[in-house]
This record gives structure tokens, C-alpha cells and sequence, in this order.
């Protein structure tokens, strides 16, 4: 993060030239609406996607054949129940772990940390079923991949810190974090819609990024832009995003 | 609303003599008095050929238009003036790239420009009487005319944009060395003179320079002949100044491969090394990666890699092509044919390179779900703001429940949820449904009820609501009128069903809130006329001829009652465009059918949806919020960005927003 996230005095009353040209493109409404459904049915939200596609009367796309089972397998990996997000993406497709094994390794390194969680969570508990799940299942896939093999030590180390929690150093409590089992998540469910023939990645994301992508590309140049570019996202939600104070919707970095 | 304006499809109805036979005599007190320009039958519309253009299928359904004719066949059709405009191409590298929709946007602008003289003259008065409608149809130019009609959803940028750089087309007549010919339309470069000294040369700089926006620029010479003694050729670029007498990369600003001797000349006569000798039948490339700064070449479909780097920057390099003996001939290829080179790859890889860097940029405060969180926030404020009440809240519902799997606990701090269950979104969707299935009183009443400041404060969109009115009751006695005299066009019968269905549905789910709220209102004094929206649902469900025709009357007398409460209203409103979309619309009822005529695109369905997105933004305006839902406005930085970074031939070249990312 540079300073011009502090931008505060963007109350000029002149209006940047550029503000102009912003205001000139007039995005098309059809354009937004495919964005919107293709994000809510490649990102998984079916109940939503199917109101969208009454209101807006547009229809589902292809995709959405598959999103109820994507969202069964993204509940599940979510709420820690791996096991059965793995037979899931069997049963929808084999192939999908079999050729991916980087995703299915991180698969198995989630079910793994719910083991450790679960039976370091009382003093009484017992940690054979992580251990035994970590030779077993684990330890001959990381013997392949010095990546995997980091990422299980990593992990094994929580079983001795755990008990201790408060004094965990950062890089063992992202392991802990539910982003993990969000990004794997999301990670599976891209890979689920590529296997389809779809493309992985919503449209809505990429579109994230290329906006964030072109403005600090446009700032390193030195294009001349306003200190910041508010995508007005307050009147909905006051709330500031962060604990910084810093809203949301200012997406300089 | 924003201000996207599309022209009016306009006719003044006076001047359609042949039509006078067809106009029903009740209208004639109407029309006489508000057409005051007998003789302006200007008949406009954009020529933004998009696939989205909702004109292009109102046009084909009358029947009587003639098709409108392709770029190319149109300008050779035109004989003298296909001079001034060659046939426009795209180059294959090209296809798909933003500068390369934006000169094609201009293109058909300037097509459009020129067309408007010529059928201003064969569309005078006099030669009305043979066939109004088709005679419309050449004068498809832009009018910028206050009051629009908005008809189809994307801006035609090019009226506005005169700035787009062209690409070469051919070689530039008046930027040639003398004794150097052109011939094949500009295509083919002859040495014609006799044999120059050492240091003179003839060359030739194409028409335009390669512009920067394409982010990389490439064409192709063939070597037809090399001459008979030797083959002294020299491929490059050059600035505008550049003296022709010398061969190409001899002088300052001039870059060039040669021929004799495979080597590189930039700004002087001594030469660097770089690839083979050509000659006779060689196909030579000639590339600027603007991006980069760099030049390249090939040989007959091989790369030899990079030639020069650190090229100027404001500098506009012209392809450029010099020779020096007797019958030394080059043919250019700008990209009106296929490249012996795949250049298609080059900037196909060049655009995955800078996808892939897209893809990896992290959005800013990761810490607070950063990116999910954002797309959240976008996503459900757009579902709210556009009214999209239902989705809105059933997504706020799934984003909760999959943050509460995810937290793994009840009491878990959700991160997200919006404030939906507002009162405005709901009374905003309801006013836009009612304008979209075309129920045009129930949307004034609504607006009235709900938000009484935005038509008072808003006269423009109060008219407009009012015209459309007009507009839908002209509709409607089109459909009863079809009903009557069942020789229905198919695809017009369809939508009709269509339409009726819509709002069969909608005024049974609407029923009970309609009571509710002619209760809460007292009652609501409409304006006579106004309130004809059971008596249509009777309509519908009689089968009865007689009946029929009964009630096709009774629609005529009340649309003409309408018509004459409308004029009453602002026949002395002194604005311009107030009088225009006055006259346009009541010219409606000129057609017996209206959908059959020439102003059928007036009673396009697609017509509401600005009406509604316009009084939408009023309204979100009038509650102190912005007119425009954040996801839209990110959509704007986003083109915008990208075309500052286009601009000078950077990495937003190689970026089409709306292509790679919306669509």
C-alpha cells in the first residue's frame, strides 16, 4: 500500500478531466446483467441466480447445471467436511483430482487440520487418527513435491503448538483461518467449471482485477488520474470494510 | 438515466403525401396543427451496425425496407465517391482489439456523414408520392436533436470520436519521391526512373502512421521484382519529415531492413548485421511492438527477431518502403489479406502475458475478505439499486448462509449483509416493472404517490412519460386493429402475445397492491384517459368481431382524446425538443398500423427501457443517492483506465473490456 489511499481532500470542486471520460461511458445494462449471472452461477449462488434470471429476464446459463452439486461440495468444504467434498468431486468427475494434484493435496491438507483441530481440542483427546492420516495419505504425496512436503510440516507443527493457542505464530494461524477452506473452496469450483469447458474464473473477479490492475499500472506511468477513484459503494453500506477505517470502496493500493 | 441519446426516429407526418389516403380523418385536427415543417421528412437513426442493435430487427419487419447494404458493396456501389473512402478492412491481429472496433465505429459514422447529402437530394418533396417508407430508409443519419428516443442500448462513440487513429491503407500518393509509381490502389510501389547514385534512393511513406492504440502494428511487402541489376529495397518506417530522396534507416527518424545486404540502417548509413538478404518473391514483415518500444521483422513467415529498440515515442512512424533501381517493384499487404507471418500468435501471446499478469493482482484489503467481500458489496448493491429487489435479497441470504458454514458457528460475526429490505428499492422496482410491461399510468401513480418531487422536478421525464403513454395507447389500437383485420406479420403477432401475456400476469400479481394503494391515496384523480387499463383486459378476452371492432374504436376515440389532453398540455411549451417529440409522436397515428410504417421503431418495446432506467435515476437522484450502482461505475473507471493505457500504445492495447471481460 502507497500513501494515496489517504486521499482524503479528493473534495476538489473542479472535476478531474478524467472524471470526464469515465462519465462518457455509458456501460451497457445487458453487459452488467451477464456479468452479475454469470458470477452468481459460476460462484455458486443458485436461489439467486434463478430470482435473476425472473427479474431480469435473462436466461440461466449452461453452467448452471452443475451448481447445485458445486454448491453442495463448496458447503461442504467449507464446513470442514472434506471427506465428502472428495466424494463429491469424484462423482462428478474423477478426473478433476487425478489430473490436479496440487488442489488434491490441498484438499487432503485441509482434512488433516480438522483432524489436528478436533483432537487437540480437549486435553483428553486423542491424536492417533492425525497422525496415522498424515502417514498414510499425506506423507507419500509431499515425498513427490518439496512444495507439499513444506506444506505438511507446516502443518504438523499445529499439533504441538495448538494446545498453546494466543502464542501461534502467523504462518500456523492462516492454517487455522477460514480463508483457507474458502480459497480451496473456490480453488475446487474453478476447477469443476474448467473440467466443464466453462471458464474457471467468474467474469465479475476478473473485472475486479483488471480494474485494480489498471489503475496501479496507470499511476506507475504516471497517467493523470484523481488521487482516488470511489466506486460510491457507501450509500448501501456505511460500514467501513476494515478496521483501518478506510471504506471499501477505495480500491488504491 | 444517463445521458446515452439515441436520435429520434423522426418523420413529420405532413409531408408523407402518399400516406394522407391511410391517415385516419379523425386525426387530421391533431396533425395539421402540430406539424409545423411540411416538407422535413428527415427520417434518422444511428448506423451502429452492433449485434445488439435493436433496430436492425424492426427494420427487417415491415417488410418494405429495402436490406441495408454491406460496408464494402455499398461503397463500390457509389461509383466518384468511393474514392474519398476505400473499403475498410480490419487486419487479422487485429480482429477483436478495441482500436480496431472504434475505427470501425468511425468508419460507419463517416459513411453515414456521407450518405446524408445524397439522399437529402433524392428524398425532396416531389419524389415522396412513389414509396415513403423505402425512401426513409437512405437517410439513416445521426441527428442530435434535444428530446431523444433512446432505441437501442450502445452509444455509436463514433459521432463524438474524430480522434481515432486510422491504420495505412496504401501507399500515400502525395507523400511520394517522384520518380517512384503507384499502382493498384495505392498497393503497388514501381521504380520508374533511371538509376539513382549512391546516395539517392525514391521511397514512399504509407497514408497514415501506425498507430500507437494497436498496441503492436505489422505489415507485409512482397517483392514482385527485384529489378535486373540489383536489389537496393529498404522496408521500415519513418517519420512524416523524412527526406524520400535517400532509401529508408540512411536518415534521422528512419528505420529499415534492406535487401542487398540483410542488414539494419536506424538514423544512418552505416548498417548493423541483422538477417538474410531478400529478393524476388520475398515476403518481408515489418512489426512495432509499442508496448516494448521495439521493431521487428521477418522473412517470408520467420521472425528474425528484434531489430531496433527505444523508439521515440511521440514520434508517428509511416511504413515506408525505398528503392533505387529500374523496375524494382514492392506489392504492400496492410492486412487486407492474410500475413505469410503468424502475427495472430505474437499478439495472442502478448495479450495471455498480460491476462496472466491481471490475473495474479491482488485486490487491496485482503484482511477483510478483500476481494469476496468487494464482489459481494458490488453485486448486492447493483441488485438493490437496479431494482432487482427479489435477487437482491435472496443473494444477501446465500451470502450469509455460506459465511455461516464457513465460520462454522451461529454466533459467528457474519460479514455481510445488505440493507435490501429498503422501501425505495421495492417502489423503484414497481415503477420500473409497470414502465417496462408498458403500464404507463400505473408508473405516473406510483411516482406521484411514492416520490412527488421527481416528475415536478423533472418536466423532461414527466413529457417523456406522457409521450410514451401515447405511444403505448398508439400500440395498443395497432393490436386490437390486427385483431380486426387478421393479416397479421407473423413476428409482429408474436410479440404482441408476448406483451399481453407480460402484463396479463403482472396486473394479477399487482392486483391487490393496486387497491392497496388507490386506498392509501384516496382517491387518485387521474386525468381522463389515463385509467384504460381494465377495459384493456376485457378487450382481450373477447373473441367477438363486432365487439372487437367496437372496441378498437373506442381505443381510437380515447387515444385521440389522450392525444388532444397531451397537446393541450404542451402545445405551448416553447421548448424545441418539447415540439419535436410532440410531432413525432402524434405523426403515429398518421398509419392506420403504425407498425407497418416507417416509424415502427417508435413503438419498439425496447423504446420503455430508457423511459424507465431515465426516471429510475431521477428518483435514486431525488433520495440524495447516485444515479448510477457502483458495479456500473467500476465498469467506467475500468474502460477508462484501460484506454489511458491504450492510448500510447501501452499494455491496454491489448485489452477490449467489453470483449474479454463483460461478454
Amino acid at each position: 500500500m502507497s500513501s494515496s489511499t489517504v486521499s482524503v481532500s479528493a473534495t476538489t470542486p473542479t472535476q478531474h478531466s478524467f472524471q470526464r471520460k469515465i462519465d462518457d461511458i455509458k456501460p451497457s445494462k445487458t453487459d452488467i446483467n451477464f456479468v452479475v449471472m454469470d458470477y452468481l452461477v459460476s460462484e455458486g449462488y443458485p436461489r439467486a441466480a434463478e430470482k435473476f434470471a425472473k427479474e431480469a429476464n435473462i436466461r440461466l446459463p449452461l453452467e448452471g447445471e452443475s451448481i447445485q452439486s458445486r454448491v453442495e461440495i463448496r458447503r461442504a468444504i467449507h464446513a470442514g467436511d472434506i471427506d465428502s467434498a472428495i466424494t463429491k468431486i469424484n462423482d462428478l468427475n474423477p478426473q478433476i483430482l487425478d489430473t490436479d494434484s496440487a488442489l488434491h493435496f490441498a484438499l487432503l491438507r485441509l482434512q488433516l487440520i480438522e483432524l489436528i483441530r478436533a483432537c487437540t481440542s480437549s486435553a483428553t483427546a486423542d491424536i492417533t487418527p492425525a497422525l496415522n492420516f498424515a502417514s498414510s495419505q499425506l506423507a507419500p504425496r509431499a515425498a513427490t513435491n518439496p512444495d507439499f512436503l513444506k506444506d505438511l510440516e507446516l502443518t504438523m507443527s499445529l499439533l504441538i503448538f495448538l494446545p498453546e493457542t494466543g502464542t501461534l505464530h502467523k504462518e500456523l494461524t492462516d492454517l487455522l483461518e477460514p480463508s483457507l477452506r474458502r480459497n480451496v473452496a473456490s480453488k475446487v469450483n474453478e476447477a469443476i467449471l474448467t473440467s466443464m469447458g466453462a471458464r474457471g474464473e467468474a467474469r465479475m473477479r476478473s473485472l475486479v482485477r483488471l480494474r485494480q490492475w489498471a489503475e496501479t499500472k496507470a499511476r506507475a506511468v504516471g497517467k493523470d488520474i484523481p488521487p482516488s477513484l470511489p466506486l460510491g459503494l457507501q450509500d448501501v453500506d456505511e460500514r467501513p470494510v476494515n478496521g483501518n477505517g478506510e471504506t471499501g470502496d477505495v480500491m488504491v493500493q | 438515466m444517463n445521458a446515452r441519446r439515441e436520435s429520434w426516429a423522426r418523420v413529420a407526418a405532413g409531408s408523407a403525401g402518399s400516406q394522407q389516403s391511410t391517415r385516419l380523418p379523425a386525426f387530421s385536427h391533431l396533425m395539421n396543427n402540430s406539424t409545423s415543417h411540411p416538407n422535413r421528412l428527415s427520417r434518422s437513426v444511428d448506423a451502429d451496425g452492433h449485434d445488439r442493435n435493436n433496430m436492425s430487427t424492426s427494420w427487417g419487419r415491415g417488410g418494405t425496407l429495402p436490406s441495408y447494404p454491406s460496408q464494402n458493396g455499398y461503397w463500390h456501389g457509389l461509383g466518384g465517391s468511393a474514392q474519398d473512402m476505400p473499403p475498410f478492412f480490419i487486419p487479422s491481429y487485429l480482429r477483436g482489439a478495441k482500436h480496431a472496433e472504434k475505427l470501425q465505429e468511425a468508419h460507419k459514422a463517416k459513411l453515414a456523414a456521407q450518405r446524408e447529402p445524397r439522399s437529402a437530394h433524392t428524398s425532396n418533396p416531389g419524389s415522396l408520392s412513389t414509396s415513403s417508407s423505402s425512401v426513409h430508409l437512405h437517410k439513416m443519419a445521426p441527428s442530435y436533436r434535444g428530446l431523444t428516443h433512446e432505441v437501442i442500448e450502445r452509444v455509436p462513440p463514433a459521432f463524438t470520436d474524430e480522434s481515432v487513429s486510422p491504420w495505412p491503407t496504401r501507399w500515400n500518393e502525395a507523400d511520394r519521391f517522384s520518380q517512384l509509381e503507384l499502382e493498384d490502389s495505392g498497393r503497388l510501389a514501381k521504380f520508374s526512373g533511371t538509376q539513382k547514385t549512391h546516395d539517392e534512393a525514391a521511397a514512399v511513406r504509407a497514408d497514415f502512421p501506425m498507430p500507437r492504440q494497436c498496441g503492436i502494428y505489422y505489415y507485409e511487402i512482397t517483392v514482385v521484382s527485384k529489378g535486373k541489376e540489383g536489389r537496393m529495397i529498404g522496408i521500415g518506417f519513418s517519420g512524416p519529415k523524412v527526406a524520400l530522396s535517400r532509401i529508408p534507416g540512411w536518415e534521422p527518424d528512419s528505420y529499415a531492413y534492406h535487401g542487398d545486404d540483410g542488414q539494419i540502417f536506424s538514423n544512418t548509413t552505416s548498417g548493423k548485421s541483422y538477417g538474410p538478404k531478400f529478393g524476388t518473391l520475398d515476403v518481408i514483415g515489418c512489426g512495432i511492438n509499442f508496448r516494448t518500444n521495439t521493431a521487428f521483422f521477418t522473412k517470408n513467415g520467420h521472425m528474425l527477431g528484434t531489430a531496433f529498440r527505444e523508439l521515440k515515442l511521440n514520434m508517428p512512424y509511416y511504413p515506408t518502403v525505398g528503392m533505387k533501381k529500374p523496375g524494382e517493384t514492392v506489392r504492400v499487404n496492410f492486412g487486407q489479406e492474410p500475413f505469410a507471418f503468424d502475427i495472430d500468435k505474437m499478439v495472442q501471446d502478448e495479450k495471455a502475458a498480460i491476462q496472466a499478469e491481471i490475473t495474479r493482482t491482488q485486490t487491496p484489503s485482503a484482511a477483510s475478505g478483500g476481494e469476496d467481500a468487494l464482489i459481494h458489496q458490488l453485486v448486492g448493491q447493483y441488485l438493490a439499486h437496479d431494482g432487482y429487489v427479489e435477487t437482491a435479497r435472496v443473494f444477501s441470504d446465500e451470502i450469509v448462509d455460506e459465511a455461516r458454514a464457513l465460520a462454522n458457528d451461529e454466533d459467528a460475526d457474519i460479514p455481510y449483509r445488505t440493507a435490501v429490505e429498503d422501501m425505495d428499492a421495492l417502489n423503484r422496482q414497481k415503477i420500473r416493472t409497470a414502465i417496462l410491461e408498458g403500464d404507463i399510468d400505473k408508473a405516473l401513480k406510483h411516482t406521484t404517490a411514492y416520490y412527488p418531487s421527481v416528475l415536478r422536478e423533472n418536466e423532461n421525464i414527466y413529457f417523456k412519460l406522457r409521450c410514451r403513454k401515447f405511444i403505448e395507447m398508439i400500440r395498443r389500437c395497432g393490436e386490437l386493429n390486427a385483431q380486426c383485420h387478421p393479416e397479421p406479420t407473423p413476428s409482429s403477432k408474436r410479440s404482441t402475445a408476448s406483451t399481453q401475456n407480460n402484463r396479463n400476469s403482472i396486473a394479477t400479481d399487482e392486483y391487490d397492491f393496486e387497491m392497496e394503494l388507490d386506498e392509501q391515496l384516496g382517491v387518485h384523480n387521474p386525468p381522463p384517459g389515463w385509467d384504460n387499463k381494465d377495459q384493456d383486459d376485457d378487450l382481450e378476452d373477447e373473441d367477438d368481431m363486432e365487439d372487437k371492432e367496437a372496441k378498437s374504436r373506442r381505443a381510437t376515440d380515447e387515444t385521440i382524446a389522450y392525444g388532444q389532453e397531451l397537446k393541450a398540455e404542451f402545445a405551448n411549451d416553447p421548448r424545441r425538443e418539447v415540439k419535436r417529440a410532440l410531432e413525432d409522436t402524434f405523426a403515429l397515428i398518421a398509419y392506420t398500423d403504425a407498425r407497418e410504417s416507417s416509424l415502427a421503431p417508435l413503438l419498439e418495446v425496447a423504446g420503455r427501457v430508457p423511459v424507465a432506467e431515465e426516471l429510475n435515476s431521477a428518483i435514486l437522484v431525488s433520495l440524495g443517492k447516485s444515479s448510477s450502482a457502483a458495479l456500473e461505475r467500476l465498469i467506467q473507471q475500468t474502460e477508462a483506465l484501460v484506454t489511458e493505457l491504450a492510448d500510447d500504445g501501452g499494455p491496454g492495447a491489448f485489452i477490449n473490456v467489453r470483449r474479454d471481460f463483460l461478454q
